[in-house]
């Protein structure tokens, strides 16, 4: 009975309409559980449960396509209504008695198997964060925050944690984009998921080590399995900063002799100018973004390959106003109410700006065995390039201040057996599976971080038993790290090198109970760990624009988290939702603390950290309801509470997320017999962010004239409160559904500062913006 | 089918191998700042009597700065003519920064600030082009005017003033920002 807890996860500002059912198979009548149901319209999907039932809510009133599939079943496709057909019972026929080639089932998403807290966005709300960075999108879920650097960087934070804590598993690999520097975001196309998934709390076991606050899975769409060629184009335009993003699609599958032959290729083209606040533009914010993808795939009985290959080329613009060349600068930046320089609108980039580029090639295989269940291997190779050009004052260098290239080559073996039935109806179900991971890095210019490399293997096993009401899960874990980092002795210029190893053993523990039809409760207990990365070891320079000089230790030990969550999932016919409650427990917590003397450079005094190690606990509430007024009005709170603390000093850490609170207002049109417009909805939101006050205390002293923060440059900024609205509807373009989403967001231009964004001290955020994505599917053939 | 397959494999081991088997990280190339000051010196010139010369110097500006030589002794209410320059010792050849301030002097100025107002008089005797309500003070020469017998220091700081260059310091960031010691006796 766990699937209804995983659709309640999966829940989204949606409508009412719940479509459910059992899946059986032909000849015995006997229920089928692990099978896909999906809904070709939204992307909304599910697995049935051990009794074969399945569940999907929050969908809108309308006229969808829904896909059953299944191993080695035909799959079965269906048209139906909602909210008329609300419950659909299928029974699928074995593929050994039809004619069809078999169709694999490839819809499931990774994380479902897992029974952990999570949450995700696909459909018509991962439509809605259409042309927003990653970082941004997933915002619109409880527990999730992003720290920002100015507007066009943005990354997630899951519970409090970021950067090195977080995996991103992009397409099944995982992402390795120098993800440790806070101004560094998440290189990946958001046009190419059908869904994000966010895993909250420490997830190791089975995405690999230092995922100690969660893991992000941008999921691609399925591979088209019925013969012709189709697309879909997507177009987003905002106001602020006059942004545009253009992304297409084309993908095919081919029948006959080449039948299990799919392809696909993408691009995605995004140029935006500078940013506008409520009172000013914010000079150099301008963002160019060039990606493409190409995949293909071919399965053959119960065998596939696949090939991907992706690119994502940035170029970021820095806020010119908070370049600072030190931290008297800095003082006077912060000083100033707004920003000295305040331009007109354009679309320049100049220095200081980041050039990233990012390459995924991966090749993906699986068989499926009647008996033995799934085998799946994976090799990937990902190149990050990465420069960054700070402000040239006199010598007009054309050469950036800071080269990063970073290659990673990861190679996984899974093995999912197959469900095996006990003798009182329970399930036995389970994985296991290697990792195996290593990295080179080159540097160039200004030493931030040194060369290295680095190797990473480890073995894993999770196996689940689900009876009756009850599921448990248990998973253990094995990882080793070896890491070399090579240097330049500046003296005597000869080269030499360090070298760490680490190991370390971890397991969770998980149970869901089925309290009633409509109500489950679901608890984990896990433990993970992360091994201290290379810029936590060995930092050694000053990171002008945090105006900062950063040193880091060698000693650090490994970070172990013990993580424990409780989450109360209910689905009723008019309220639903969920709560959870977490606490992460950090043992040798890496963070940077001020050293008391600052350090003289030729720009002046820099204030200095050193990368030391406490312990901390995060500790937090996450809460969505939705309630249905009416049929047609429907209200979602989203609230996340977060208290962290450094356990060690009885102090309080830094960019810890304040607590938010997401309400918003929807109303929908029925629809149901209307064949020109359907799915129109117009909701309002109120986004309340307090003032963090849970902040170490910020203090200014005299040192040799200059005036020395500790704590922060500037206490917290105060709460807001930010209004939006959006409207969407979908139409018929001839045989085509197109659909049409209208935002705006801070609707009452209100000026504002965001405590995680590390250019606070600077500028006001963004103000206004009106964006209108438009989402145009189509078919170019039916048959091939 | 087989074909297909074969040339998917051959076209990974390839692309998957061309990167595994380098170590490039093994070359470590050496620290390279664009934009390093590594040495600033003042000469001061006693207008009444010019065989009279102090110079001051600091090295090391871009690491742990040498501070040994960085003393001014200056004579009370004399007049200076002064100069400084900045060099860059991290590039072979060495970069003679002020050169490279000289050829964009619109948007860089040099600030001469003592500890204390009555120690010392800096005035810049530099002009850059700057079209009106320019042109601007650069810095790069001055006349300095000592008062009475006392100690101090004097700042310095350049500032990079791109576009907004406006005659005074408040725009703009800094690409200097170091002290030298006075005595006046």
């Amino acid at each position: 009975m766990i699937l209804i807890s995983h659709s309640v996860r999966a829940q989204q500002p949606g409508c009412g309409a719940t479509l459910k059912g059992i899946l059986t198979s032909g000849v015995e009548q006997l229920p089928l559980p692990g099978a896909t149901v999906f809904i070709r319209e939204t992307g909304h999907g599910t697995v049935t449960d051990s009794l074969g039932q399945y569940q999907l809510t929050y969908l809108c009133p309308g006229r969808y396509t829904v896909e059953y599939r299944y191993v080695s079943f035909t799959t079965f496709v269906q048209r139906i209504q909602l909210p008329a057909d609300s419950v659909r019972n299928v029974t699928l026929t074995s593929e050994s008695i039809s004619l069809n080639p078999v169709n694999v089932t490839e819809h499931r998403s990774e994380a479902q198997q897992l029974l952990q807290n999570q949450v995700s966005l696909s459909g018509s709300a991962l439509d809605q964060t259409r042309g927003q960075s990653l970082g941004e999108s997933l915002k619109a879920l409880a527990g999730m925050y992003s720290i920002q650097t100015g507007p066009s960087i943005s990354k997630p934070v899951i519970h409090g944690l970021y950067s090195n804590r977080i995996i991103v598993l992009n397409n099944g690999v995982r992402q390795e984009d120098q993800q440790w520097g806070t101004e560094h975001a998440p290189q990946v196309d958001q046009f190419l998921a059908s869904r994000l998934t966010v895993i909250k709390g420490a997830a190791s076991i089975r995405f690999g080590s230092d995922a100690i606050g969660g893991v992000i899975l941008i999921e691609p769409r399925a591979m088209p399995s019925e013969p012709g060629i189709q697309g879909e184009v997507n177009v987003v335009g905002a106001t602020n900063g006059r942004m545009g993003v253009t992304s297409g699609l084309l993908e095919g599958a081919f029948g006959r002799k080449l039948a299990g032959l799919s392809w696909r290729i993408q691009g995605t083209i995004k140029r935006s100018g500078y940013v506008q606040t409520p009172h000013y533009f914010l000079e150099n914010t301008s963002y160019h973004e060039n990606n493409v993808s190409g995949d293909i795939h071919y399965e053959h009985k119960s065998l596939g390959v696949e090939l991907f290959y992706s690119r994502v080329d940035t170029k970021v613009g820095l806020f010119t106003g908070a370049q600072v060349g030190s931290l008297a600068d800095l003082y006077t930046a912060i000083g100033r109410p707004e920003p000295l320089s305040q331009p007109e609108f354009s679309y320049d980039l100049q220095r200081p700006y980041q050039d990233v580029q990012h390459e995924l090639l991966k090749l993906r295989t699986y068989w499926h065995s009647q008996g033995g269940g799934t085998l799946t291997a994976t090799v990937a190779r990902q190149q990050n390039t990465r420069r960054e050009y700070d402000f040239v004052s006199f010598s007009g260098s054309l050469n950036p201040e800071l080269y990063l290239q970073l290659i990673t080559h990861t190679a996984d073996l899974v093995w999912e057996h197959r469900t095996i039935k006990t003798a009182r109806n329970g399930n036995w179900s389970g994985s296991a599976g290697f990792n195996g991971i290593t990295q080179g890095n080159v540097r160039q210019y200004l030493f931030l971080i040194p060369n290295f490399r680095n190797y990473g293997a480890g073995v894993f096993a999770i196996e689940r038993y689900a009876i009756g009401p009850w599921t448990l899960e248990g998973g253990i874990r094995y990882d080793y790290r070896w890491l070399r980092a090579y240097f330049l002795d500046e003296a005597t210029k000869q080269p030499y090198n360090t070298t760490h190893v680490w190991q370390n053993v971890n397991g969770s523990l998980g149970a869901a109970y089925q309290i009633r039809d409509d109500l489950t409760l679901t608890a984990n207990l896990s433990t993970a760990w992360r091994a201290p990365n290379v810029a936590d070891l060995y930092s050694n320079g000053l990171h002008q624009s945090a105006v900062a000089y950063e040193r880091g230790n060698p000693n650090l030990k490994p970070e172990q988290a013990y993580n424990g969550n409780l989450v109360l999932a209910y689905a009723g016919k008019r309220l639903s939702g969920e709560i959870g409650a977490y606490n992460n427990l950090i043992h040798n917590y890496i963070y940077l603390k001020p050293d008391s003397v600052p350090l003289i450079r030729q720009r002046g005094a820099f204030p200095a950290y050193s990368y030391t190690q406490v312990r901390a606990t995060f500790r937090g509430i996450d809460a969505s309801l939705t309630y249905k007024l009416s049929n047609r009005l429907t209200i979602t709170t989203k609230n996340s509470l977060l208290f962290a603390r450094n356990q060690t000093d009885n102090d309080y850490l830094v960019f810890i997320p304040p607590n938010r609170s997401d309400n918003s207002l929807r109303y929908d049109w029925n629809t149901t017999n209307q064949t020109r417009l359907s799915n129109l909805y117009v909701s309002v939101s109120g986004l309340y962010v307090a003032q963090q006050r849970r902040v170490p205390e910020v203090m200014a002293r005299q040192e040799n004239g200059q005036l020395i923060f500790t704590g922060d440059f500037a206490p917290p900024p105060p709460a807001y409160f930010l209004v939006g609205a959006e409207f969407g509807f979908t139409t018929q373009v001839g045989k085509q559904t197109m659909n049409v989403i209208l935002t705006g967001s801070n609707l009452m231009n209100v000026a504002y500062r965001d405590y995680l964004n590390r250019f606070r001290y600077f500028a006001d955020e963004p103000g206004r913006n009106i964006s209108l994505k438009v989402k145009l599917p189509f078919s170019i053939s039916q048959r091939s | 089918m087989k074909s297909i397959k074969q040339s998917l494999w051959a076209v990974l081991a390839m692309s998957v191998l061309a990167g595994a088997c380098k170590k490039d990280e093994q070359n470590v190339t050496p620290t390279d700042d664009n934009e390093a000051i590594t040495t600033a010196t003042l000469q001061l010139v006693n207008k009444a009597n010019a065989s009279e010369v102090v110079t001051a110097t600091i090295e090391n500006l871009n690491t742990s700065a040498d501070f040994s030589k960085a003393t001014l002794t200056l004579k009370a209410n004399t007049t200076y003519s002064g100069t400084i320059q900045l060099v860059n010792k991290t590039k072979t050849p060495t970069i003679d920064v002020s050169a490279e301030i000289k050829s964009e002097q619109n948007e860089h100025l040099l600030v001469y600030t003592p500890s204390v107002a009555t120690l010392l008089t800096v005035t810049i005797t530099d002009k850059d082009t700057n079209p009106s309500p320019g042109p601007y003070p650069v810095g790069l020469t001055f006349d300095l005017k000592t008062n009475a017998v006392a100690t101090g220091k004097l700042n310095v700081r350049l500032r990079h003033q791109p576009g907004a260059k406006n005659g005074t310091q408040t725009p703009g960031t800094d690409d200097l920002n170091t002290d030298f010691s006075v005595v006046i006796q």
